[in-house]
């Protein structure tokens, strides 16, 4: 039997001379792929995010990345500290009027392909903060790819969202070449969310008690979210 | 001069009156002293003449036998549109100095009455050198001047704002100030703004040493710098790699809490308490309730004070549990943060379980708590306080013993005790220059007289110093949920106070009366009586206080917030002067400081 492992196709002998069974070793070792479909898979999985927080969901943000939740598992854990060389900017929190200036050039330093999270309240619609120091959301002069709600979201949410993004950068279609080939970028049309989960949302029946906690071992590797898992819908 | 006579009556005690009477002996003669206010507060208030404002603080400062040495808080009022003016001598502007004795652990406010033709006063930077960022935000905020300031300009708005935001006539709402855009031009402005200009700051571009002359280097860190834990910005002059003087740049988060709190009723203005400091959830809506109630003149009963207690301490626990991490990732250890992050993650399991929220619970309500702890409450806290002792014991030998994080943060960043005073220091800060100084020991709140506790202090006033006062904080918070969960009170989580809000509901089904007043409660909002009340506790950081002041409405007249890690960056050039580049980020990660809290 062949199989990968440690790095290594084993299991496989290929004999001197070279007479062995050339399509097994061929079909093990060789994986057929459009160009594009590999460059995709390839900044799917990964996204980088630019290590720029604003206020709160920053920190519900830098929580994702710590060992409860690790979005190491998705490939995003690399924060950058230069905008050159980040994918994403997460917009993590209230963008105010001094601080705009500043996020624009950090999203013009980066570079193409780069997306955009908008993270919380605050930065998708200005929030719980109308005044006259908060930019009433972030897509006032940048583009937004995804938009999170929540004040602040919590790491499950980041989470979410960030395989949203992942989803449609794995489907989005890039030119290979200045030289040939169409020139413009594919974007798949994403589904809002709100409508996607109305239906599960609508059949929920029964709502745990908030006054009786379902017993919970907070020492436990899986504690996180256990008592909290009431506000998910579950006990 | 004039009392008024019924407040008189109400909260005067013998201190005030003691320390009225050396006031008198002073400025009773010259006529500088027009009036004494009595607030809700029991903190002794008194109107000064603008033009012998110098000579009193001066006196207060220095000539008065146990004088004040600490300028606790220095802000504004707008009083064009107040009502009730109580017999006072309020004019267009107030501009109010709360001053701290520690050797008589007592305030002092001083209040100048302000015209609208000549908004200006004399600066008191030499007498207080943390008047600095206080004036400019003054400037900012109202237009007042401040005469012999040297660097009066705008603190938190950018330079090219107009106006002036807590004036009453400035719009509170972007929505009514128009639609933000961003064109190239605007973009090429506000860019230019931000430049850096040493010659603006007083700061040369050389220097001249052993008969030749050298550039400054000028180090812009920030607003996106990872080790600013936020959006702060400092300009470092450097020496090679010296640091000759650092000027830091805050504002970029500035929320506009206080005018917000204008147009919020004093019930639904809580959860904004909670963005303060985003780190330290209830422990910011504390002293926003505790002043509300003194001005509602509300008893909190036992058993929601000691809530109160057990989630601010779970809060204190996470907060340092975040400040402790990113210390040590500084000054270049990796991993303790996802330690610390995974027991803070325990903590917001129980704050979740109890409040229902992670970061802003928004559990504090006026005369309470919002709801009764959840049945499986004391399993949660007595699973996780008699486990995370050991783990801290762990923290202890993988940080505080680590001799690189020791090389980097022994004698760094010292900061004498006399200096913490003349800035304004408070909480770890102050506690790590030697001076056990804890509100909630030596003006206990919300109960904490009944708690047994300690409060720790180190001695050299150093980056690793405060890294000690931290930790031992922590297992004091630890003994203190302790004491909550083996003695927690029964009884009513809220009060039964007219004012409290919400009401308790059963009560509502009673009689008639009792339904209108709850929907007026919790629609219209409570109508507190006018009179002013502010509130100073130990949060996290250090002191947090809310001075608030009704105008006999349902919304707050002014609401002044003081937060610590404002005062505490103000100190960042004086502790980082004379160090190296390297050790300017051990000093930052040693102040413990979120930046919602330094701009408000």
């Amino acid at each position: 039997m062949t199989e990968w492992r440690n790095g290594r196709l084993e299991g496989v002998r290929v004999t001197e001379g070279g007479d062995g069974p050339l399509t097994s070793v061929v079909g093990q070792s060789v994986l057929f792929a459009k160009l594009q479909d590999l460059l995709a898979w390839g900044r799917k999985n990964s996204l980088w995010p630019l290590n720029f927080g604003l206020s709160c969901c920053f920190v519900e943000m830098a929580t994702s990345f710590t060992s409860v939740y690790d979005v190491a598992r998705f490939g995003a854990e690399v924060a950058r500290g230069s905008p050159r060389q980040a994918d994403v900017l997460v917009v993590s929190g209230t963008v105010f009027l001094k601080v705009a200036p500043v996020i624009k050039q950090l999203y013009e330093q980066m570079l193409e392909p780069r997306w955009v999270i908008s993270m919380g309240s605050c930065s998708n619609s200005g929030g719980m903060f109308d005044a006259y120091s908060v930019v009433q959301g972030v897509d006032k002069f940048i583009p937004v790819d995804v938009y999170m709600p929540g004040c602040p979201p919590s790491p499950h949410a980041f989470m979410e969202c960030l395989l949203l993004l992942q989803s449609m950068v794995g489907s989005e279609r890039r030119p290979l070449s200045v030289h040939f080939g169409p020139q413009d970028v594919q974007r798949p049309i994403m589904p809002s969310m709100r409508d996607a989960k109305r239906a599960e949302r609508m059949s929920q029946r029964e709502y745990p008690s908030i006054d009786v906690l379902p017993r919970t071992d907070l020492l436990s590797p899986h504690f996180a979210g256990q008592p909290g898992g009431r506000s998910k819908g579950q006990s | 001069m004039t009392l008024h006579a019924s407040a008189l009556s109400d909260t005067s005690t013998g201190e005030q009156s003691r320390l009225l009477s050396e006031l008198m002996a002073h400025c009773g003669s010259d006529g500088s002293l027009v009036a004494v206010q009595f607030t809700k507060d029991g903190i002794l208030t008194v109107w000064i003449k603008r033009q012998y404002l110098r000579d009193v603080l001066r006196h207060v400062k220095s000539e008065l036998s146990r004088p004040f040495p600490m300028l606790f808080d220095l802000s504004a009022t707008d009083e064009r549109l107040r009502r009730n003016h109580e017999g006072l001598p309020i004019g267009a502007f107030t501009v109010f100095y709360h001053l701290f004795s520690f050797d008589r652990n007592q305030s002092l406010r001083i209040k100048v009455a302000l015209d609208d033709e000549s908004l200006a006063l004399p600066s008191s930077i030499d007498l207080w050198p943390n008047a600095d960022w206080y004036e400019r935000e003054i400037f900012d905020m109202f237009g007042i001047r401040f005469e012999g300031h040297p660097f009066l300009r705008r603190l938190l708005m950018p330079s090219w704002w107009e106006g002036f935001p807590l004036r009453k006539d400035h719009p509170s709402r972007a929505t009514e100030v128009g639609l933000f855009q961003l064109p190239p031009e605007k973009l090429v402005m506000t860019q230019d703004a931000l430049q850096f200009k040493p010659e603006e700051w007083g700061l040369p571009r050389t220097y001249h040493d052993r008969d030749s002359d050298f550039d400054y280097m000028f180090i812009n860190l920030g607003p996106a710098h990872t080790g600013t834990h936020g959006v702060l910005r400092l300009v470092a002059q450097l020496a090679g790699e010296e640091i000759v003087n650092i000027v830091p740049d805050i504002g970029f988060h500035h929320r506009s809490q206080e005018k917000i709190a204008e147009r919020q009723t004093w019930h639904t203005f809580i959860p904004y308490t909670d963005r303060i400091d985003y780190l330290q959830g209830v422990l910011n809506e504390m002293p926003y309730c505790l002043a509300v109630e003194r001005l509602a003149g509300i008893t909190v009963p036992p058993r929601a004070q000691a809530i109160r207690v057990m989630m601010s301490e779970f809060y204190r626990i996470a907060s340092h549990l975040v400040w402790y991490g990113t210390f040590a990732g500084d000054v270049g250890a990796l991993s303790p943060v996802f330690y610390m992050f995974n027991d803070r993650e325990r903590i917001l399991s129980i704050v979740e379980a109890v409040c229902g929220g992670r970061m802003h619970p928004n559990w504090l309500r006026i005369g309470g708590v919002a709801r009764e702890l959840p049945i499986g409450w004391d399993q949660l806290v007595r699973q996780f306080i008699d486990w995370f002792p050991g783990r801290l014991d762990d923290y202890e030998r993988l940080v505080m013993d680590n001799p690189i994080l020791k090389q980097r943060t022994v004698g760094i960043g010292v900061l004498s005790r006399e200096d913490a005073i003349a800035w304004g220091a408070t909480g770890p800060m102050l506690r790590a220059c030697g001076l056990p100084w804890d509100l909630r020991k030596v003006r206990p709140y919300s109960g904490y007289e009944q708690f047994d506790f300690e409060v720790p202090t180190a001695s050299n006033g150093d980056c690793y110093d405060r890294a000690v006062v931290h930790m031992l904080e922590l297992r004091q918070s630890l003994r203190i949920i302790r004491q909550c969960l083996e003695a927690m009170p029964s009884g009513p989580y809220t009060s039964l106070d007219p004012l409290a809000t919400p009401p308790l509901k059963q009560h509502t089904l009673q009689d008639i009366e009792t339904l209108i007043n709850h929907f007026v409660g919790v629609s219209w909002g409570p109508v507190l009586p006018p009179g002013e009340a502010e509130v100073a506790t130990e949060s996290s950081k250090g002191q947090t206080s809310y001075y608030l002041t009704s105008d006999g409405s349902q919304f707050s007249y002014r609401t002044r917030i003081r937060t610590p890690s404002f005062a505490h960056i103000q100190m960042v050039p004086l502790m980082a002067k004379g160090e190296l580049l390297s050790d300017l980020l051990a000093v930052l990660g040693s102040v413990d400081y979120v930046l919602s809290d330094v701009d408000r």
